[in-house]
């Protein structure tokens, strides 16, 4: 039980798929220019990274290791693809926001990294885990990012106006610049709140 | 031999998974998709809406809108334009029967946040109340013309007072011939 834990919290902390791997970056940087889209893009993500796993983790000893990866991305899609269409039916407005990035989860790396570096080698349970540690740690520091980008650059928090129509706002943050800088600045900021706890 | 099996296996179960999922959303997302239209000219209006009627033309579609007694109440047309900054821009406009502008709604756009996405917001909007195709000149300020410009997204601006020019000329040449005949 003790390893399933440590599974389970790594993903948030010590080996975060944005603050410490810097895996699957294009939606981290691209999507994040408001909290919703943050919040909705980590759910979806974590919701295929949830279905490849396990699947993976369950057929990986089936399959002969000259197709691995190519099995592995059409597992990867399939799950993409039912989320793209399960978001059409179910939340069209977060379908106009996120638009053509649901269908590029296909191409994050961090999902296809977790199929090839945890999921086809361990259980199907401590896969289960690992899916749900990464894919919340993925959601936070998109939620992090993506907040933070919302109230300098729009002024907004969840679409909620923190500060009057008129005032300006640092519109560099709702820009593409904005993504690498603010991510630059959580990592900085985790990172030195680590030292300061004494960590490496 | 065996990953050509195994590669076909997979292929085929995921084709399956998806045909099944794929035939459970189809009604879904036509739902979803009308209820988004009917969502967006519902905003547009400044009364309530009893029921839609639908008239189509080979440029672009109208749509009625009508109050219990099946009065019409408004005009909503769908119009866009490719002079956008990031280009397409769709919009949804709707006039009264006497063909003034009640308000739009920009539907698709991909101009840059912050800056030329303010088209869509009421403060910008708001100037575009009551006017018509005839009284007024369809042009930015900087142009000479009648609608102030989004600082910092001239662009924009010039593109959507196309989009709603576009939208009321469809109006005036489609829509009164079409409900004459």
């Amino acid at each position: 039980m003790n390893e399933a834990l440590n599974i389970l919290t790594r993903g948030f902390v010590k080996e975060n798929p944005v603050t410490k791997m810097l895996l699957g970056l294009c939606p981290v940087l691209a999507v994040t220019t408001s909290a919703i889209n943050g919040l909705g893009m980590g759910l979806a993500t974590t919701f295929v990274l949830l279905g490849s796993n396990m699947v993976i983790s369950l057929a990986s000893k089936a399959i002969p290791s000259t197709v691995r990866i190519p099995s592995f991305i059409l597992v990867i899609a399939t799950f993409v693809t039912i989320v793209d269409l399960l978001i059409k039916a179910y939340s069209p407005e977060l379908n106009q926001a996120l638009g053509i990035f649901i269908p590029l989860i296909v191409v994050n790396c961090m999902i296809l990294g977790r199929a090839e570096a945890f999921a086809s080698r361990n259980g199907i349970w401590y896969s289960f885990i690992d899916a749900i540690g990464m894919g919340l740690g993925f959601t936070f520091a998109l939620l992090l990012l993506s907040a933070f980008r919302e109230v300098l650059g729009s002024g907004t928090i969840f679409n909620i106006p923190i500060v009057g129509e008129d005032a300006s706002t640092i519109l560099v943050f709702a820009l593409p610049p904005g993504a690498f800088a603010g991510l630059g600045l959580i990592i900085a900021g985790l990172n030195s709140l680590e030292k300061k706890q004494g960590g490496k | 031999m065996r990953p050509i099996i195994t590669l076909t296996i997979v292929g085929l179960l995921s084709a399956v998974l998806l045909a099944v999922v794929d035939d459970f959303t189809r009604e879904p997302i036509r739902i979803a998709k009308e209820q988004m239209k009917r969502k967006a000219i519902e905003e547009i209006f400044p009364f309530e809406i009893d029921s839609l009627k639908t008239v189509t033309t080979d440029k672009t579609t109208f749509y009625e809108a009508l109050d219990k007694e099946m009065k019409l109440q408004g005009i909503a047309v769908e119009s866009s334009t490719n002079l956008g900054y990031s280009g397409r821009i769709e919009i949804l406009l709707g006039v009264s029967p006497e063909q003034k502008i009640f308000d739009y709604k920009v539907v698709y756009h991909l101009e840059t946040p912050g800056l030329g996405d303010k088209i869509d917001k009421p403060k910008f909007k708001a100037q575009f109340r009551n006017r018509t195709l005839e009284d007024t000149n369809w042009k930015v300020r900087k142009d000479g013309g009648d609608i102030d410009e989004l600082t910092a997204a001239t662009i924009s601006s010039r593109a959507i007072s196309d989009a709603v020019l576009t939208g009321l000329r469809y109006i005036k040449e489609q829509y009164s011939k079409t409900t004459e005949e």
